[in-house]
């Protein structure tokens, strides 16, 4: 599947060391992330060194590579959400689903992260679940939010 | 081409050419200018902010290593304001450094522990950042750890240019590591251990993995020398203690493309310790190998050479030093009396090429074009030439490659010429010679029937217009190609081995028996069976696993005990090369002296002496060659001439296998064994 894909891609472009960041993203929209073995593909089409697109890859933020849980949860550390409890309710969710900051639980349920802003500090502290964003987050609310029921949600840390 | 600029430095006024930059000029006028990133020959990247200067008009200061000299120019390199810059900069690195320097294995060769001194920085003034990173030690060759990095991304630069692509940063900011692809340990990346890294790192990051609390940089003494481990004959600066070899580094001038050094050059010393040394002659007694003393084991060699006479043969690697090879010429002829001695030279190529082999410079070159010559860091065949060219190209030469096969190197060239390499040679010398380029009758008379490609004439342009090509030729297609060169540049044939060249200056050349012959090593079982010698001398380690059927008697001069040795009636232990000095003569044609660094252990004795003393005991005496006639025999000189386009045969060894050949008491003896178990284990 990945083969095809890639070969899809790469169809329209020329293979050149300038198009390699619109090919990670591209490839990245369609995978959710950029696996060892496509970087080493999309090394050998753009003729750019495999260590130099894990460079490019590793260097901007956008970029992952490592797949993503089915639910994305980042919560907001701006400076409105900070003041209003944000640690909080960070360490709380990271107490229910077993996660740290930046880390894809196992059987990629959940994806931890944290923002610098969500853009609506009139509702601080929030936080956002893929794209539904909720608002003046408390630890309780944030509890009945994730169950960490042990119906798979959470479990073992990922690595 | 390079106009002179004048400028003043910190009062000093410098004549400097153009286009240098300021780090460079500066170090002309004696002025250090201090800086953690930048490397000589290399684009200055700016990455460190060490290296500011201010320069009178310009109101901020600006970086010396991506400034360049202009007419005039006002330079001062110490005012108050970038002091003041640099100790920031190196305040702010050491918030982030270990400060172990009391047993850290750099100290003293350490740029950050110099310059903290010259600043006089004891610790940081900031908050101390610790990342905790592993240390990658899985190799026997390089220890990286990524805790003393300093991210001056110099290992990055050195590794990109030569072409490895190991190295690169990971991330961003302060929080960067320089890691390989995926940051995997290095024997999972495509690394080739060849070191450069190591040799650049300016702090403990990138270290070699033995040297870890065995000795500091000041007890270390430094001789130049040379490897001869292949056809480079790489420069070396070999660090000892207490007799003892400690490491070895690229030895060529900072700056040019040849400061190289493959693993086999760098790592393969502890060989010369290894278990299969030899440290004493050894006599074949009732089937078996038995210590003997020098006197007994020469004797016996004296009455068999002797009694053997002219049915005597020998053959030599061509890895020897010139003063060994003079002094076996000269035991072979005047005191054995034989016609019968060849070296391994004959198995890639022809004495007599190698004595036409022109001389060029490397780093002057603005063409390359290669011929029959595939050399490659991976394969571990020519590496420091595949090196070479990367960073030529790199810095702006053009490169042609002509080959029958494909090649990693091709993907570079501007041409790459594939195909029937005579008739690709014929077409580019009648596209040259369509270019204007005066040609004697012959070359016109024999490409008349050449037809010229859109590549070859996009070669031939190329040609045409270089300052200085050089061509690097494999001995097969040497006389082929030099009719290129008899048009235009400098031709240099390639050989395997490091003193080829020089091995054929000083006229070992078969005028009797060849190698092949000798060893039964010719294609058909009746020439083998009619060209056996009787006695069959060996001299260092020949490619050889089997004695010849035929030969009665079997000596062996070597430093390890061989699969051939051990087949022997006598045994001659030998120096090993870094163990005898003398002088050889490189690819280039350059005349390289090496130096002594450590005394060969037990009896083992040098090539020379041995043969010195045989002949003593065989009631002759020969002249140990002087430094003069070593000289003069390195200075003919023959000229090129025209010879028809075809492609010498009788060259059946793939350079690879034989580089690997002549060195394997170097791999098994030596942590190199690690690099053949690790690749054998991954290709099963």
């Amino acid at each position: 599947m990945e083969d095809e894909l890639l070969e899809q891609i790469f169809a329209s472009y020329e293979g050149t060391r300038n198009e390699l960041v619109p090919i990670l993203q591209e490839v990245q929209e369609n995978l959710g992330y950029l696996p060892e073995e496509v970087m080493q593909d999309i090394a050998r089409f753009t003729g750019v060194p495999e260590s130099h697109v894990y460079s490019v890859a590793s260097f901007y933020a956008q970029f992952r590579t490592l797949p993503l849980g089915k639910k994305r949860v980042a919560v907001c550390r701006g400076t409105a959400c900070h003041i209003r409890g944000a640690p909080q309710i960070l360490h709380e969710i990271e107490e229910r689903i077993h996660l740290r900051e930046g880390e894809t639980s196992e059987d990629l349920e959940y994806t931890l992260e944290t923002v610098a802003c969500i853009g609506c500090c009139a509702l601080a502290p929030c936080i956002r679940v893929n794209k539904d964003v909720a608002g003046e987050m408390t630890p309780e609310k944030a509890k009945g939010l994730f169950h960490g029921d042990g119906n798979g949600n959470g479990g073992d840390r990922a690595g | 081409m390079a106009n002179i600029v004048k400028l003043q430095i910190d009062g000093q006024e410098v004549e400097v050419p153009s286009g240098m930059n300021l780090i460079d000029a500066a170090e002309r006028a004696g002025v250090h200018i201090p800086n953690l990133c930048y490397m000589k020959g290399m684009k200055g990247v700016g990455a460190c902010r060490l290296c500011l200067v201010e320069i009178e008009g310009l109101k901020a200061p600006v970086v010396a290593c991506n400034t360049r000299v202009r007419e005039g120019m006002v330079v001062n390199t110490k005012t108050e304001r970038v002091q003041e810059v640099r100790k920031f900069v190196i305040d702010l690195l050491l918030s982030m450094h270990p400060l172990d320097c009391m047993t850290c294995t750099k100290a003293g060769v350490c740029n950050l522990q110099k310059y903290a001194y010259d600043f006089e920085l004891k610790e940081s003034s900031f908050t101390r950042k610790k990342f905790g990173y592993p240390v990658d030690e899985a190799n026997p060759f390089i220890r990286r750890d990524p805790e003393y990095c300093i991210l001056c991304g110099r290992c990055v630069r050195v590794c990109k240019e030569q072409g490895t692509n190991v190295l690169d940063f990971m991330g961003r900011g302060v929080d960067s590591k320089v890691v390989t692809a995926g940051d995997k340990p290095l024997q999972e990346s495509e690394c080739t251990f060849c070191g450069s890294c190591v040799d650049v790192c300016p702090v403990n990051a990138l270290l070699e993995s033995d040297p870890q609390h065995k000795g500091r940089a000041w007890e270390y003494e430094q001789v130049a020398s040379v490897c001869l481990l292949c056809g480079n004959g790489c420069s070396i600066t070999v660090s000892s203690k207490d007799g003892k070899i400690q490491k070895i580094n690229a030895g060529a001038p900072a700056g040019s493309a040849e400061r190289y050094l493959c693993a086999y050059g760098r790592f393969g010393f502890d060989c010369m310790e290894g278990d299969t040394r030899l440290t004493s002659p050894l006599i074949r007694e009732n089937g078996r190998l038995k210590e003997a003393s020098w006197d007994e084991a020469l004797s016996l060699a004296a009455t068999k050479l002797k009694e053997a006479g002219q049915d005597a043969g020998f053959i030599s690697t061509a890895g020897i030093e010139n003063e060994d090879a003079l002094t076996l010429g000269r035991l072979a002829a005047d005191v054995v009396k034989t016609l019968h001695l060849d070296t391994t030279l004959s198995l890639y190529g022809e004495s007599d090429v190698f004595r036409k082999s022109q001389t060029a410079d490397i780093d002057k070159t603005d063409l390359i074009l290669l011929v029959d010559v595939n050399p490659s860091q991976w394969e571990r065949v020519l590496p420091a030439l595949d090196a070479a060219i990367r960073r030529r190209v790199d810095r702006g030469a053009k490169l042609i490659v002509i080959n029958s096969a494909d090649t990693k190197i091709g993907s570079l060239a501007a041409v790459d010429l594939r195909g029937d390499m005579p008739s690709l040679l014929k077409s580019l010398a009648k596209a040259l010679i369509g270019k204007g380029i005066k040609a004697t009758g012959q070359i016109g008379q024999s490409v008349a029937d050449a037809e010229i490609t859109e590549e070859t004439e996009k070669a031939a342009t190329m040609i045409s217009e270089a300052h200085a090509p050089v061509i690097f030729s494999s001995p097969s297609l040497f006389e082929a190609a030099a009719n290129i060169a008899l048009l235009k540049g400098k031709i240099i044939a390639m050989p395997l081995e490091s003193n080829a060249r020089g091995v054929a200056l000083m006229g070992l050349k078969a005028e009797g028996k060849t190698y092949k012959e000798m060893t039964g090593t010719a294609e058909s079982k009746e020439q083998n069976a009619k060209s056996a010698v009787k006695v069959l001398y060996t001299v260092g380690e020949v490619p050889l696993q089997k004695r010849a059927e035929g030969v009665e008697f079997l000596i062996v001069q070597n430093s390890h005990l061989t699969e051939l040795a051990k087949q022997a009636d006598i045994v001659l232990p030998s120096a090993a090369f870094l163990e005898s000095a003398g002088t050889i003569v490189d690819y280039l044609g350059r005349i390289k002296y090496l130096a002594q660094v450590t005394e060969p252990p037990g009896d083992a004795k040098t090539h020379r002496d041995i043969f010195i003393a045989l002949a003593k005991g065989m009631g002759k005496k020969i002249k140990r060659p002087t430094e003069a006639e070593v000289k003069k025999a390195a200075k003919v000189k023959t000229k090129l001439s025209f010879s028809p386009f075809v492609r010498r045969e009788g060259v059946a060894v793939t350079p690879g296998d034989f580089i690997e050949s002549i060195n394997a008491s170097v791999i098994n003896g030596s942590r190199l064994l690690w690099l053949k178990e690790a690749r054998e284990a991954a290709t099963v």
